[in-house]
This record gives structure tokens, sequence and C-alpha cells, in this order.
């Protein structure tokens, strides 16, 4: 029998959709099952090209607000993913849907943020648009939490994100969390968002995570890559979404009725970074000084530019780290270095070398003296400890 | 560190005296244990945050235990899951032993060993549980004497290790049957992601036991990559209408051995609690917790369908009945062993 021709309508350019569609690739590879799949060269869909589509079944992301129209006279059997709504009604009728669960996705950002301590909390979402209705979900789970358990909670769309409007938006969006009380947890409906509230906190002067928390949702590498901050995340099941969306498709290939299957999928993790690990502290100059160090303690800052930075003397300083974290800003500055340099042999492939010197020491030498007097053991012993088989 | 002493806990029907032992670790995690059924009552566990919580469901008192039909937390026996009709034979015998699930045997019969009061004796930082189920307990032949070594280590591991013997050939399968909610804010374990080392599990008739091996690849079952638990419950798969969610046992694909192979890790992405499962069982029974509906909770409450999954390291269910019924039986002069890990920690 010929393979059954299963086109993906999917615009992979996020990391979510991407993962969705890995998988749909790890269910047939853990089964026999053979499909020959339809995607564009450019991994963007066509819509409205899917009726000359000569094949046996699709799978679509149905945030694409195309897709209902697009799809609703196509004779074939049809899988639908997309987000979770809060009104039931908004589902497509007769097609089996597989949504992120976007209640439960900002629950868990929510929950976070409460275990860290946080009493006061804000939404940063985007204004509405036809494409983006998953963001109007979260902005509507968030208030749904805030109006049960009721407190107060902010909500804050900002701009649609343009090149030439962008210096504007980053302005409006400072004067806002200016305007915050603090501290305060910032829920942000997407990694991209986060990333632009990580870089509006920099640039407004507010410390990360000690006045504003923040946790993105995706887990996106990408966001990752561009703050200086590492950004707290919420991991979203969107492999699980594939999984489960070939799999219906495959038993309606067999003739299995699923077009009442609706089936959401909640959050796999929360990846927790820096962003998030909000410690009350009382001392504002411990808070600004532990906010500098996080961003450039590998840059071979020494105590008197912190110092300075503060606007405090050395002694001070000191006098206040010895009350609040019990240790020395040089202390503090090395364990930002020795913990940045762990992540680094633990989860990367760089070099000891490059390691030691992207991390601020000097030589790699001293990052092996460090190293045994610390860890009692040398950066080589670490990495075949811990670094991750790469496969 | 060393175990608490022992306090009073109730009383069983005929007046004996039941008692409750505190089993500490260095990381703040704390398990009480009793001398009836060998329950385990609860596992007070660090989260992300080092805030301490409950982790297993529990009854709030000796009363309920004894009137569950939830095996809520304890130590099963002699034969851990079903067996067809309750009947078997060994060496050309037939045996009947007691039908307490709808004509099958089910986790030892009417006074299985979670109804029992077993000695209990520490041993630095351990307890050593002891009992002995006479000939015909439950129908079942031989005087089979156990031994289970039950220690709080300080990486997070419930270790357990049984020994046992017997002076007649007997079918025997012991288990632990913790109920488990790694998040103690929300009675509900849908959440959880879970990981099941798996290539195969036994699907079942419509009275739960098992007719045949079947390949996870492609359905619901399969667990080899982690999933959410809440959402498998919607594929469309007949296994998991029979019983209403999982109640099956899987076949973990890594041989046995005294090592301890893992066969299933459970992460809470809430409070980023993690169980991981070692065990040198040839089964791993995955209850979902469907029908806890209506069981007793701690303070007056009562659970809800899905409120916690127990991970029940075994024999096959109904083995002594299939084609490998030999290696489900104890013989005189044979110590039979098994060792269970259940590691909580966090991501």
């Amino acid at each position: 029998m010929a393979p059954h021709r299963i086109a993906l309508l999917f615009n992979a350019n996020k990391v979510y959709d991407r993962q969705v569609i890995a998988g749909i690739g790890h269910y047939l590879n853990s089964t026999r099952v053979e499909w020959d799949l339809f995607m564009e060269e450019d991994f963007r869909s066509r819509m409205r090209d899917i009726h000359d589509f000569q094949g046996d079944g699709v799978i679509a992301d149905f945030d694409d607000p195309d897709a209902p129209d697009a799809l609703r006279d196509l004779h074939i059997p049809v899988v639908a993913v997309g987000g979770s709504y809060h009104d039931a009604s908004a589902y497509p009728a007769g097609v089996p849907y597989i949504a992120t669960d976007n209640a439960r996705l900002v629950r868990l950002a929510y929950d976070h943020l409460i275990e860290q301590g946080l009493t006061r909390f804000a939404f940063y979402g985007i204004p509405p648009s036809p494409g983006s209705r998953w963001a109007q979900e979260r902005e509507h789970a968030f208030e749904a939490i805030v109006r049960e358990e009721s407190i107060d909670g902010v909500v804050y769309e900002g701009s649609p994100t343009s090149a030439g409007g962008w210096g504007h938006a980053v302005e409006e969006l400072i004067t806002w969390l200016a305007e915050l009380p603090k501290p305060i947890g910032i829920i942000a409906v997407t990694d991209a968002r986060a990333r632009q509230l990580l870089q509006a906190c920099v640039m407004g002067g507010f410390a990360v995570p000690e006045q504003i928390a923040i946790v993105g949702i995706d887990n996106d590498p990408m966001a990752q890559l561009l703050t200086r901050i590492p950004l707290t995340s919420v991991i979203q099941g969107a492999e699980e979404m594939g999984r489960t969306a070939a799999h219906l498709l495959h038993q309606m290939l067999r003739g299995v009725d699923c077009s009442n299957s609706r089936i959401l999928v909640p959050p796999v993790g929360i990846n927790v970074q820096v962003s998030s690990r909000f410690q009350p502290m009382r001392s504002p100059h411990v808070m600004r000084a532990s906010h500098y160090i996080r961003q450039y303690g590998c840059l071979g800052i020494k105590t008197e530019q912190v110092a300075d930075y503060v606007g405090v003397s050395r002694t001070v300083l000191e006098e206040h780290f010895k009350r609040e974290l019990k240790q020395t800003v040089h202390q503090v500055i090395l364990k930002h270095k020795l913990d940045t340099a762990c992540d680094l042999i633990a989860n990367s492939d760089v070099p000891l070398a490059d390691i030691a010197l992207r991390c601020g020491f000097t030589s790699l030498q001293y990052m092996y003296a460090v190293f045994r007097r610390e860890y009692d053991c040398t950066p080589r012993q670490y990495l075949d400890l811990h670094r991750k088989t790469t496969t | 560190m060393p175990v608490s002493n022992a306090t009073a806990w109730g009383q069983l029907p005929d007046g004996r005296p039941l008692h409750r032992w505190t089993l500490r670790n260095a990381r703040d995690a704390q398990i009480d244990i009793t001398d009836l059924g060998g329950t385990l009552l609860s596992w007070q566990a660090p989260d992300r945050q080092g805030r301490v919580g409950d982790i297993l469901l529990g009854h709030a008192d000796a009363q309920q235990y004894l009137a569950s039909t939830a095996y809520m937390g304890a130590i099963v026996g002699r034969w851990a899951n079903r067996i067809r009709g309750g009947r078997f034979s060994v060496d050309g015998i037939d045996y009947r032993v007691d039908r307490n699930d709808g004509g099958n045997h089910l986790h030892g019969g009417h006074d299985g060993f979670h109804l029992q009061r077993w000695d209990v004796e520490p041993e630095g930082d351990a307890l050593l549980l002891r009992l002995v189920s006479p000939e015909g307990d439950g129908g079942f032949p031989g005087e089979v004497r156990v031994t289970l070594r039950v220690q709080l280590e300080d990486d997070g591991s419930l270790d357990l290790r049984y020994e046992a013997e017997s002076d007649a050939p007997t079918p025997l399968s012991l288990t632990a049957h913790p109920y488990f909610n790694l998040n103690d804010r929300r009675p509900d374990i849908r959440d959880h992601v879970i990981r099941i080392d798996a290539d195969e599990f036994l699907a079942i008739d419509a009275g739960a036991i098992p007719v045949g091996r079947q390949h996870v690849a492609g359905t619901a079952f399969d667990f080899r990559e982690p999933a959410p638990i809440g959402s498998r419950l919607h594929w469309p798969d007949p296994q998991l209408q029979l019983v209403g969610g999982f109640d099956h046992c899987y076949i973990p694909h890594a041989r046995p051995s005294e090592a301890g192979r893992v066969v299933a890790v459970v992460s809470e992405p809430s409070s980023g609690r993690r169980l991981t499962v070692r065990t040198d069982r040839p089964g791993l029974q995955f209850y979902s917790g469907q029908k806890l509906a209506g069981q007793p909770g701690r303070h007056g409450d009562a659970y809800g369908p899905f409120a916690g999954f127990a991970l029940e390291a075994q024999a096959f269910p109904d083995q002594v009945n299939g084609s490998e019924a030999e290696g489900a039986i104890l013989r005189p002069g044979v110590i039979w062993r098994q060792h269970t890990r259940y590691t909580v920690d966090t991501d």
C-alpha cells in the first residue's frame, strides 16, 4: 500500500511550531507508520492553496485565522492544533483539536512567582490581533486567576512590535514599569515579550529579579541567547501535542471517528533561571550591586567598580554585603564566575580554556586553582562528571 | 539519622496497640510509618524552594486504614495484584485463594499483609519490619516469613529491601502501595509528567486480568518519552476505557539486576519535585488513581479521582497462571529477595 500523503500546515518559524512538528516526527519514528509528508519548502503554510492538495490527511495550525475556513470543505481527515479557549464555543466544530492549555501555562507561571514569595503581579501581553487569539486567552487566564484570588493584577498589552515604533514602545514600557509597585512578578505572554521586558528593565535601571521578577512562556533558546540575565520560562507540551495530533490522524485514517476529540495538553515544565529567583532583600545597595554583578560579573569587574555603580564607598558596600549575604563583594563576584563556568562546563561544548576567559578568569591556571580551592576538584574532573553527552 | 521512638497510633479491633515511627534524613525529608500493614503514613519532602510538604495520600487514623479499600500506602502480599478466579496450581496441586475483586483474587485477599500488625524494630537509621504469614493465609500454602528493611537516605531515597522464606512452595509477590502526589498544593496528579522505560505492557480484559503483551508504540501507553498523564487519558484507546484510565502492568525493558535499573521517572512542574523508581522486579503496575473518589483524606475530607498515582514494583499480574508461573513461586530453602527504591528530589 502506498504511504498516506499528509500535509503539515504550520508556520515553523517559532520554537513552538517546530516542537509540534518534532512530536509528529517522534510518533512516526516510534511506529511503523509511513507518511509522505508535505510541507512548504520555507516551512510557511499557505492555507489557501490546500484545495489543490492530492492527499489523505492534514494536521494544521488553527491559530492561523485562515485555517478553519480554508479547511472546512476538505474531504479528508483534518486534525487541528492550537491554543485552548475558555469559551467552548470558540473551538471549530467537527474537527479534533489538540490544544496547548493556556490556562495551565499561566497558572504554572503564577504559582511559581507565588512560591518565590511575591505578592504583586502583572501581565505583559500583546495587543489583540486575529493571529494571536492565544495571547488574549493567556491574558484572560491571568485576569481569571487574580479575580479568583482577590488580588490586584495589572495587565499591559503594549504596542505591536515594529521596527519603526520600537524606540517609542520601549520608552512606554519603561514608563509602565516605573509606575508599577515593587517588588512585583510579571508574566510575559511569550519569551519574545519577556526579552523586551528584560531589555526595558536594564535600560530603566530596575533590578531583576529583586524589583521585577519575570517569567516567560516558550522556553525559547533564542530569547536566552539575547538576554544577559537568564530568563525563567514555562515549557509548553508542544512535542506531546504533535504526538497526540499524529496519533489521532493515524486513527482517523483507519476509520476511527475522532471528530469530537478535544485534548488539552498541560505544560511539561518550567525552566527556572535568575530572572525569577526573587529573594526579598532589605538593602537597596546590595540589590543594585547584585544586579550589576549578574550583568557584568564575568567581565573582570572588581569591588571598586561595583561600588561606583551603586554610588557608595567600598567600605559601606562591604558592610551591607556582610550584613545581608554574609559574604564580601569579591566572594559574590567569584561565585557568579564559578556558577557561570559550571553551567558552561555542564551544558556546552566550549573548551575549558575558552570558558576560563569567558567567565572572567585571568587564565586557565587561575580557574584550576579556584576550582581546587572551592570544589576540591579540577575543572576537568568536574567536566567528566557533569558534561552532558551531545548526541 | 536514627529512627524516632515508637509513638502510640490507635489499635486493632482486638485491642492490640498500633504504633508509628519517624524516619528522617539530613535534608529535611521525613517519613512516618506504622506497624499496621507496614504502611507509609506520610512523606514530607522539600520542593524546589526547599519548602516541605506531604507527597503521599493518606487517611486520618487507624480506623480508616482498617476500613480502607485503597491499600493506602501499605505493603501488599502475599500476592500483589490479581489472580484469575482466585485459582492456581503448584506442583499439580490446585489451590483456591480469597476472591475479593469481582471473582478474582486481589492483593492478598480479605486479610492481606496490609491489615496485619508487623513486628517493627529500629536498626540504626533503618526500620526492620517482620511478618509471619501462617500456612493457609488467604488460602495460600506454606508458612512465609518476611523481613522488610526500610531506610530513608540523604539523597531522598526510600530504600525497600525485602527477604522472604517459605516452608512449602507458594506464589509470592510483594509490593509497596504508596499513592503519590508530588504537588501538595493541588489535589490532582493529571499535570504530572511521567516517563516509563518500557517497550511493552500487559493488555487486560474487563476484569483487569492480563490477556497478552502489547507493544507501547503508537498507543497512549508509550511513555518512553515523558508526557503529561492527564492529556493521555483522552487518547482514544479501548485499554484505557476498560478501567477508566491507567491500571496496567508495564514490562520495563532493562534487564532486572541488583544494580537497580530505573523503571520510571515522574516530575511535577509546579513544585519541581521528581520521583525516580528503581526496582529489580519484572513488572511495574502504573495506576492513575481514577477510582480514588470518596477515599477519606487526612483531615475529614475526601479525595477525588486522580488525587494520586501508584507505581508498584511486582511480579506480573496472574503470573501464576501463565507460562512464567515458576518464576513467581517461592520454594523452601530459597531466600526470595526484592529491592525497590523511590527517590524524591527536585529539578
